[in-house]
């Protein structure tokens, strides 16, 4: 019998790190001595504080420098990094503070922000909540993934494998461990939460495991 | 007792079951909140909703508010006019009156609690009491906005507040680089109020007429005191930018005009810009024009909320909320829920705004889509239960203090 899969959630708070950055040197500074719960805050979280919609600049850094500085070739270098290519925060915070370092390194003159626009470096404290709901084959796990909230989707589909350092998303290792869905498994993986917004993603999901069932509901 | 479960059908089941869920690991905590007043202002008005709520979720929520003479609120009110940035001379005495107040009123500690939630300055020191009680967590929540607070007034208040274990802030802007953590809970709204509840287009269409708005012409709002920090005579001064293009109204509505004397002299320069044209209307609405403030919202075609200076804001998340395109000042709270182009427009130039306005009026397809956008925001992130879940996972979160990820079982 194929081992259950648990619905989980993750809700989180948000508390202040103390560091604020008024200048792109002080927020290269921030980027390298923030908690990794910062930078997932302001890199990954991001996705789900606005999931219901895809937007220019999704991170939070690519946002402030785009709208208080108006460095838009860093803003537009910095809103490229897709948080889902890189495989832990790590990764993440290198990308940031090679982009930033570049830009800054290229030694034009840089002005700080007005006192109340600064950046807020912001960090979270996630909860990850076990369901109710639980899943024993495809199709229970299709009703499952059906009722859940944006806070499921984004702890299975990116704390898990980002954070958790999981090999992939939740989904996709238990349809392939458990269920040998190896071929949903891999279609899902490559589901990209970054493009898409959260709503999208849940959708794009369930469509693929409804053309599964049928499939097999067919054979 | 408002019901958690009314809010269903607004955020959907998952996230409701979310929030029982949180709650069931709080069961027979007792959470005690404490602030200065039982009525009247946006404080004892969110508690008139949250305690019920925590209640209903089995949490043994209570609420006291301490009591004073009129020399201690004249002093209250002082302090919170210094927190705004206000300039008045601080005197020690000051906080002598806010400590005798306090001790006069810590009998209110007598009760155990799991968690003490202090609301704003005025019950401050009450904190200075905690020894010897069965009190172990000690929270306080502050409602205003003290970036810019005098310095004197927010040292003298500082020694109280790191005696906490932890202080709340509506947004990463008002913290204060204290040694205590400084968790972020934006405020947010209720849709079930008369403010934001769900009207039919009759209902709408009645409650603007009367208010002397042509229901049958598009308009623009701003809903707001009469203040120059709103710049109200900006906002006529964008209308004016775009009559030119557009057969619309312009609807300004606020309130408080009447005991505020710089509000009368503002009203009176908004009047006078507005030179007796038939398409602004200028409405000088009591504080209990809820239902009213609610119709202009949803009748309106683009609401503008041009602040120079503002809070939080949630007028704009009210605006929002009823799925209505924003063009707001870029301040404040403003800039937390406005998202450029996604869930409206950020503007800092009275030309900036009249461009926006006149884009929103011409292309209804890009005011639909920044509406929608703007209320799924407020719904996932400013409505009353996800205010109630962050602090669900505030009071969850004392127990976990310095972790990362909690695993819940």
């Amino acid at each position: 019998m194929a081992e259950q899969f648990r619905f989980y959630t993750e809700a989180g708070l948000v508390i202040h790190t103390n560091f604020k950055a008024e200048s792109l040197k002080s927020l290269l500074i921030g980027l390298k001595k923030v908690s990794g719960s910062s930078i997932f805050y302001h890199m990954h979280h991001a996705l789900l504080r606005r999931h219901f919609a895809t937007s220019d600049q999704m991170n939070d850094f690519a946002r402030w420098v785009m709208v208080q500085l108006g460095q838009t070739s860093l803003a537009e270098r910095l809103a490229s990094i897709d948080p889902m290519a890189c495989h832990s925060v790590r990764e993440a915070r290198e990308q940031l503070i090679s982009y930033v370092q570049d830009y800054v390194g290229a030694g034009e003159l840089f002005f700080r922000v007005a006192e109340g626009n600064e950046f807020h470096f912001l960090e979270l404290h996630s909860m990850v909540l076990p369901l109710k709901s639980h899943a024993d084959d495809l199709e229970s796990f299709y009703h499952g993934l059906k009722k859940t909230s944006s806070g499921t989707l984004f702890y299975h589909m990116i704390e898990a494998p980002i954070r958790l350092g999981k090999p992939s998303n939740d989904f996709s290792e238990w349809l392939k461990n458990s269920l040998n869905e190896d071929q949903l498994a891999e279609e899902i993986s490559r589901l990209n939460p970054y493009m898409y917004n959260l709503y999208e993603l849940k959708a794009e999901i369930l469509q693929r495991v409804r053309n599964r069932l049928k499939e097999l509901w067919k054979s | 007792m408002k019901d958690l479960d009314k809010y269903t059908s607004i955020v959907g089941k998952a996230e409701i079951d979310e929030i029982k869920s949180l709650a069931g690991y709080l069961k027979g905590k007792r959470v005690h909140h404490i602030n200065s007043t039982k009525e009247g202002g946006g404080v004892a008005e969110i508690l008139q909703r949250l305690v019920p709520l925590m209640k209903s979720l089995g949490i043994k929520a209570s609420w006291d508010a301490i009591h004073g003479d009129s020399v201690f609120y004249d002093v209250t009110k002082m302090i919170h006019n210094a927190l705004h940035g206000q300039e008045f001379e601080f005197k020690p005495e000051y906080t002598e009156i806010l400590e005798k107040t306090n001790e006069k009123n810590k009998d209110l500690l007598n009760e155990p609690a799991d968690v003490t939630i202090i609301h704003d300055p005025q019950p401050l020191p009450l904190v200075l009491f905690r020894d010897g009680q069965e009190r172990p967590c000690w929270l306080w929540r502050c409602h205003i906005d003290v970036s810019e607070a005098d310095y004197h007034f927010w040292g003298a208040l500082r020694r109280y507040v790191e005696r906490f274990d932890g202080s709340i802030f509506h947004m990463a802007e008002y913290t204060k680089g204290l040694s205590i953590p400084q968790y972020i809970i934006p405020p947010a709204i209720d849709p079930l109020s008369d403010k934001n509840r769900e009207l039919s287009s009759n209902e709408v269409r009645d409650i603007i007429q009367k208010l002397g708005v042509d229901p049958q012409k598009q308009y623009v709002l701003q809903v707001s005191r009469f203040d120059r920090l709103k710049d109200p005579v900006g906002v006529i001064q964008a209308f004016r930018m775009i009559q030119k293009w557009h057969d619309a109204q312009l609807v300004l509505a606020g309130g408080g005009a009447s005991d505020d004397p710089e509000g009368v002299k503002v009203l009176q320069e908004v009047r006078e810009a507005a030179d007796g044209d038939p398409n602004i209307h200028i409405l000088d609405l009591p504080p209990t024009s809820n239902l009213e403030i609610n119709a202009l919202q949803r009748g309106a075609s683009v609401i503008v909320q041009k602040s120079l200076r503002e809070g939080f804001g949630l007028v704009v998340t009210e605006a929002m909320w009823k799925g209505k395109p924003v063009v707001g000042g870029a301040t404040g709270g403003i800039r937390t829920q406005i998202i450029q182009n996604t869930t409206g427009f950020l503007v800092s130039t009275i030309e900036g705004t009249a461009y926006r306005i006149r884009q929103l009026l011409s292309n209804p397809g890009l005011a639909d889509r920044l509406g929608h956008s703007a209320k799924e925001y407020v719904r996932s992130n400013f409505l009353l239960p996800s205010y109630l879940k962050n602090w669900l996972l505030l009071l969850i979160c004392q127990a976990h203090k310095g972790e990362k990820i909690t695993f819940l079982e």
